[in-house]
């Protein structure tokens, strides 16, 4: 032990004399540094949106309801927030939440219009992204590593000392095994330290800090261990580092693009506007269309107001929401053809991360981290859901045509109760099977 | 002073052949070296002095023949010979961003040894190293002094065996008669040298035996008589005539 510390104390100490390592050192803590503060300032700030939006909600939904005596008036301009929150980990890896929405103002109106909304606007804007701490150790550390680790033989064989030095070594161990050790160490730390700072900041978990730790400690030591692999009998410096960076830039870029490019050649999708559009055009056709013809829409999936739909008048509240009720019907197997397809990518896209350890350590980060598509497919699944007990909570008002008590309001849903409510169910499914 | 059997050969190579990349660099070479003695191994450009010290420190294997530092073969005890071997590079490159105390020190914590500051300075009091120079960082150093820090520390690892590739070339005639008394010092105190070089009068100068290298054989041998030194003439025209033709 007292040997190994000894080898590994003085490479420390040749290190701390060698000028450029200690300026990429730097370089170092500052990118992780500036990434972990950015994706701190951005977690900070959809918390602040999400507390300024949800004080906005309430305000609003008490508003409507004092303006509104009708009941389908009251539900037409009620709107209720869901959103979802970013876990403790999303400061380190803000992944898909730049791209899929993550809240949404929605109403009784038909749901898939207003979920695939924002997947009209221009996605390339978003292309380029935040600097997080996941795109400095996926994409920028390699090249860290590289610098560090390309001239660890070629150096000393291209100035004359390689000899000397094998041969003066009491084992390999002693020389490249410490210097290679302190290097990465060295590098680890310094990428690593201003996660742990972040992750203090932001409550996460010891197991999630514990995982991240692992899965970037594999990844540096990959790069590591490559970069020593490859230069292990180069004279040439710059040779090594050329093709380290070709390697690189084979990894991070060329296989991700082949990849997202191969898999939208075979997996189609229609848009998110084509499904706004189809739901759109179906509620607009239905005020042409006879009432009879939403009704029987309608009740195919609500038989039990079937008894309800007769109507006394021109316009009733109840046949409007019906025929949003029908859009979304319409527009369903657009909407489940798009869902589809989004899983089928990811799932894609899973088997080339397999080629590229950046796009890998990308899923598995953003996995824990709850900001991948996955997530998001499960955030817009639950603003589905929510709206389902928005309707059954609104039709037997709408239907049934009973008296409406604005006191009967405070057992209407919130997205807050809904998402508790949910997994107090998941944890009862789960201690039941473990009962089992 | 680590001990050593003074009785056999310390370095002996036996119809020694090496390929490097297909080609027969080494073909059926035998030489033996010693206790005590110092060996110089002439050769012109080409001639394989290079592979040879390679061949003994092990960086090359044997394509067949064999090759013995103090008895055994190279690479099937490499970490026995290295440590009893104290190798000189012809170009002595240490680190310029350190001191030439340093350098020693960072070498032979490389090595496993410990030595106090009195300890390096009585060295590079024998290698004549001034004073001053010791604490300065060696990117001011001229050759003779990089080689000058260099053989202190072969002399601190304290082997028994010292491999010297070109060791006077790039030195002035002063610093090369201060190294050649160095040298037969330490023969006196029963190390053993082998020196490969091209430097005819520099080692007939030295040298207790020479032995001519031609394309990879040994083509001559020269032994100094009791007391005296080898023959230069008879050197320089067995050279001229075979070794660097």
């Amino acid at each position: 032990m007292s040997y190994m510390f000894k080898q590994l104390s003085r490479e420390w100490r040749f290190m701390l004399r060698q000028k450029y390592l200690l300026v990429l050192l730097g370089c170092a803590i500052l990118i992780s540094g500036f990434s972990v503060q950015s994706g701190l300032n951005e977690i900070e700030q959809q918390q602040q949106t999400i507390e300024r939006l949800t004080a906005a909600d309430e305000a609003d939904r008490i508003d409507a309801q004092h303006k509104h005596d009708e009941f389908g008036m009251l539900a037409y301009y009620t709107f209720h927030l869901t959103y979802s929150a970013p876990s403790d980990l999303a400061f380190a890896a803000l992944g898909e939440r730049d791209i899929y929405p993550w809240k949404h103002r929605i109403k009784m109106l038909a749901i898939e219009g207003q979920i695939y909304e924002s997947d009209t606007q221009n996605a390339e804007l978003t292309q380029a992204g935040k600097i997080d701490f996941l795109f400095v150790i996926s994409a920028l550390s390699p090249l860290i590593i590289i610098l560090l680790f390309h001239d660890l033989f070629a150096n000393e064989r291209n100035s004359g000392r390689y000899d000397l030095l094998v041969t003066t070594a009491k084992s390999p161990w002693a020389l490249w095994g410490a210097r290679g050790a302190i290097r990465f160490i060295a590098i680890f730390l310094c990428l690593m330290l201003p996660f742990y700072v972040g992750a203090w900041v932001s409550g996460t978990s010891l197991a999630a800090i514990g995982l991240v730790s692992f899965y970037c400690f594999i990844y540096l030591a990959f790069w590591a261990l490559l970069s020593v692999y490859w230069g292990r009998n180069a004279s040439s410096a710059p040779k090594v580092a050329s093709g380290l960076i070709g390697i690189w830039v084979l990894f991070a870029f060329i296989t991700p693009i082949l990849g997202d490019l191969t898999i939208n050649k075979f997996v189609h999708s229609p848009k998110g506007g084509d499904i706004v559009f189809a739901q759109r055009e179906a509620v607009n056709d239905a005020w042409d269309l006879p009432k009879e013809v939403t009704m029987d829409a309608f009740t195919a999936t609500y038989p039990e107001w079937k008894d309800h739909v007769a109507m006394q008048s021109m316009f009733e509240w109840k046949w409007y929401y019906a025929f949003q009720q029908v859009g979304d019907q319409i527009a369903a197997s657009m909407s489940q053809e798009y869902r589809d397809a989004a899983k089928k990518k990811y799932q894609l896209a899973g088997y080339a991360s397999l080629l590229s350890p950046p796009l890998l350590l990308q899923r598995i980060l953003t996995h824990l981290a709850e900001t991948d598509a996955v997530a998001a497919f499960k955030y817009e699944q639950q603003v589905r859901d929510f709206h389902r007990e928005l309707r059954l909570f609104h039709y037997p008002f709408l239907f049934a045509q009973g008296e409406f008590n604005k006191g009967e309001l405070a057992n209407m849903p919130s997205f807050e109760k809904f998402i508790i409510e949910q997994q107090d169910d998941r944890n009862t499914d789960s201690a039941q099977s473990t009962n089992k | 002073m680590i001990e050593i059997d003074q009785a056999k050969a310390v370095i002996e190579a036996s119809s020694l052949c090496v390929n490097i990349k297909n080609n027969p660099i080494l073909k059926s070479l035998n030489f033996r070296v010693k206790a005590g003695e110092i060996y110089a191994l002439l050769g012109g450009n080409g001639a394989g002095k290079s592979t040879t010290l390679k061949t003994l420190l092990g960086f090359n294997a044997p394509s067949s023949g064999s090759v013995k530092v103090d008895g055994k073969e190279v690479l099937e005890a490499l970490n026995h010979v290295r440590k009893k071997t104290a190798y000189l590079p012809e170009s002595a490159t240490l680190y310029t961003h350190l001191t030439a105390r340093e350098n020693v020190k960072y070498f032979l914590s490389l090595a496993d040894i410990e030595k106090t500051d009195a300890e390096i300075d009585q060295a590079f009091d024998r290698v004549a190293l001034q004073t001053k120079a010791r604490d300065r960082h060696m990117q001011t150093y001229s050759k003779g002094m990089r080689q000058k820090t260099a053989i202190a520390l072969a002399l601190l690892r304290e082997a028994p065996i010292f491999l010297l590739d070109e060791p006077t070339s790039g030195l002035d005639p002063v610093a090369i008669d201060e190294f050649n008394q160095l040298v037969r010092e330490l023969a006196s105190g029963g190390a053993t040298i082998l020196m490969v070089t091209h430097d005819v009068y520099g080692a007939c100068q030295v040298a207790d035996r020479i032995g001519l290298l031609r394309d990879g054989e040994l083509v001559g041998e020269f032994s100094a008589p009791q007391d005296g030194q080898i023959e230069t003439e008879e050197v320089h025209a067995a050279f001229a005539q075979r070794g660097a033709a």
